[in-house]
């Protein structure tokens, strides 16, 4: 098999021929470095990348296969992650010029399943600044690019992780996600991401956008890697005392059994954002395809989430306000326009005002399940309501005015819903546009419930191709 | 300055030490309007004296119940 070849082996496959030995780590991570030699310069995604380091780690595992230890179902496998991941001692940026060459004093508890699980690390990730932009910009680093086409937006705020897993320089990636920032770019690279339940997988050691609404998870290029990776950094951790003690299930082997006798709502919510007629009609496709193997199809309703919306800003705006005060205070002109502004209403919100918004998510959960999950296993809707944009029409620091303003607004309508209501929520690619750029859709579900969403997920990609396409 | 403006620029400058232009201040003041009304209006019809935030997280671990 040629490097190039590896290179475009999913992670489960690759993860396997490991095992078998039928390929190296150190083959599989030279293939990655090969990808990455040829379209970091087309897509800005490493910020930086540890060549030598990944290469002496490959051979390590290589090495403890040959004597007889695998580690997990990851072992050997190389990744690399949004920069927001704490490692001891080395860089970990968060997209800005503020920790440009802060060394991180710990490492992240995510970071450190991996490393038990014998994964290999290629580098870190281009991504928005403080993880506060959803399109990809970053006025620090450059912008990150679409591999698909490069004038337009990956999503963010994770957009190295979209674009690295998309153009087939990684096998995986953990990106993060406060409103949609593992769902968009995964949606708009054409590639699978989780945002699990809240308290699903630790976040001790990711540099927090909001403590209460951020959620760590994997992009993958299939269903089954995604499955896959969730199992390793799932779990209960000490550090983070908002995550479940609940066990951890084998979500590969939960995909099993197929979609026959679901009950899956579709949702094509016009009142919460205009959906593209495209995207509309991707989605209902793909709703179609999973009642043709065997799910019944019905409409779902959702509640107003004027309200929802509102008191996530507030949250979002009175944690980052409180964590980023002291940069604010001293070093204003080192943030971005729009991520400065951004948070600085959060210091006028009074106390009582982001209690009750604490206070209204159970309502809010409860809501959500008595109208739109009523009698339905899982959610269908899109992840982006339309075609994507340009990097040029998105760009809020150099085009501020309203119209750039709501299109970024409408860009995350139907993905920061399910932060606050902290469900579980997978995007998957469901379709290509009149562009060529991907589009995706969404299935939430029930909290904890991430197994079933996999099964769906996989079902559907059994039946069609969207996920199998390689950007050129 | 209006009145919300001004009362912006009390909070800013008496409470949290922070200086901004009265331009700035009226944008925020008008986007302090919006949010605070809305989670005003939420909480007058769904929050009870029993109602804590910690609920969320046993809502997540019953499965939303």
């Amino acid at each position: 098999m040629s490097t190039s070849d590896l290179a475009l082996l999913d992670l489960g496959e690759v993860a396997d021929a490991i095992a078998a030995r039928k390929i190296t780590s150190v083959q599989a991570t030279e293939a990655c470095l090969a990808r990455i030699d040829s379209w970091q310069p087309r897509t800005n995604a490493f910020l930086r990348l540890d060549r030598e380091g990944a290469l002496k780690r490959a051979r390590a595992m290589d090495a403890e296969l040959a004597a007889g230890k695998r580690r997990s179902a990851l072992h050997g496998v190389p990744m690399a992650h949004k920069d927001l991941y704490y490692r001891k001692g080395e860089i970990s940026t968060a997209g800005s010029a503020i920790r440009r060459h802060w060394r991180a004093p710990f490492t992240a508890t995510v970071l450190g399943k991996l490393d038990d699980a014998g994964v290999v690390e290629l580098g870190f990730l281009n991504m928005a600044e403080f993880a506060a932009g959803p399109t990809g910009h970053n006025v620090h680093f450059g912008h990150c690019r679409n591999p698909w086409d490069q004038t337009r937006l990956t999503g963010g705020s994770s957009s190295g992780s979209g674009a690295s897993v998309a153009a087939r320089m990684v096998y995986g990636s953990l990106g993060s996600d406060t409103g949609g920032s593992i769902r968009l770019p995964a949606s708009a690279c054409g590639v699978v991401g989780m945002k699990a339940t809240y308290g699903r997988v630790s976040r001790y050691g990711a540099a927090a956008r909001s403590w209460s609404l951020d959620h760590v998870g994997p992009l993958t290029r299939s269903v089954r890697d995604n499955a896959r990776m969730l199992a390793i950094v799932a779990g209960h951790d000490p550090d983070d005392s908002t995550t479940s003690h609940k066990d951890v299930p084998d979500y590969e082997a939960q995909m099993a059994g197929g979609v026959a006798g679901l009950k899956i709502g579709l949702a094509l919510p016009e009142a919460l954002v205009p959906i593209d007629p495209q995207v509309g009609a991707a989605v209902q496709a793909a709703a179609d395809a999973l009642g043709r193997l065997g799910s019944k199809i019905v409409a779902a309703t959702f509640p107003d989430f004027t309200a929802l919306y509102r008191a996530a800003e507030v949250i979002v705006k009175s944690e980052a306000a409180s964590m980023h005060r002291p940069w604010m205070e001293k070093q204003p002109q080192d943030y971005a326009n729009q991520v400065r502004t951004r948070a600085e209403a959060g210091f006028f919100i009074p106390a009582t005002q982001y209690i009750d918004a604490l206070r209204l998510r159970a309502h809010f959960v409860r809501e959500f399940m008595a109208t739109a999950m009523e009698g339905v296993d899982a959610v269908l809707l899109p992840a982006i309501p339309f075609p994507l944009p340009t990097i040029e029409e998105t760009d809020t620091e150099k085009s501020g005015g309203p119209a750039t303003l709501a299109m970024v607004a409408r860009f995350t309508g139907l993905t920061r819903p399910f932060n606050t209501l902290g469900v579980p929520a997978l995007s998957l690619p469901c379709g290509f546009d009149s562009n060529g750029a991907p589009m995706g859709m969404q299935l939430v579900g029930r909290a904890f419930e991430e197994g079933l969403l996999y099964r769906i997920g996989h079902a559907y990609q059994g039946a069609t191709e969207h996920h199998k396409r390689v950007p050129q | 300055m209006d009145d919300r403006t001004r009362t912006a620029a009390g909070i800013s400058e008496q409470l949290q030490g922070l200086k901004y232009d009265e331009k700035r201040l009226a944008e925020i003041a008008a986007e302090l309007a919006i949010l605070n009304d809305a989670v005003r209006k939420a909480a007058d019809q769904r929050l009870t004296f029993d109602d804590e935030p910690a609920a969320f997280a046993s809502v997540m671990e019953r499965g939303g119940k």
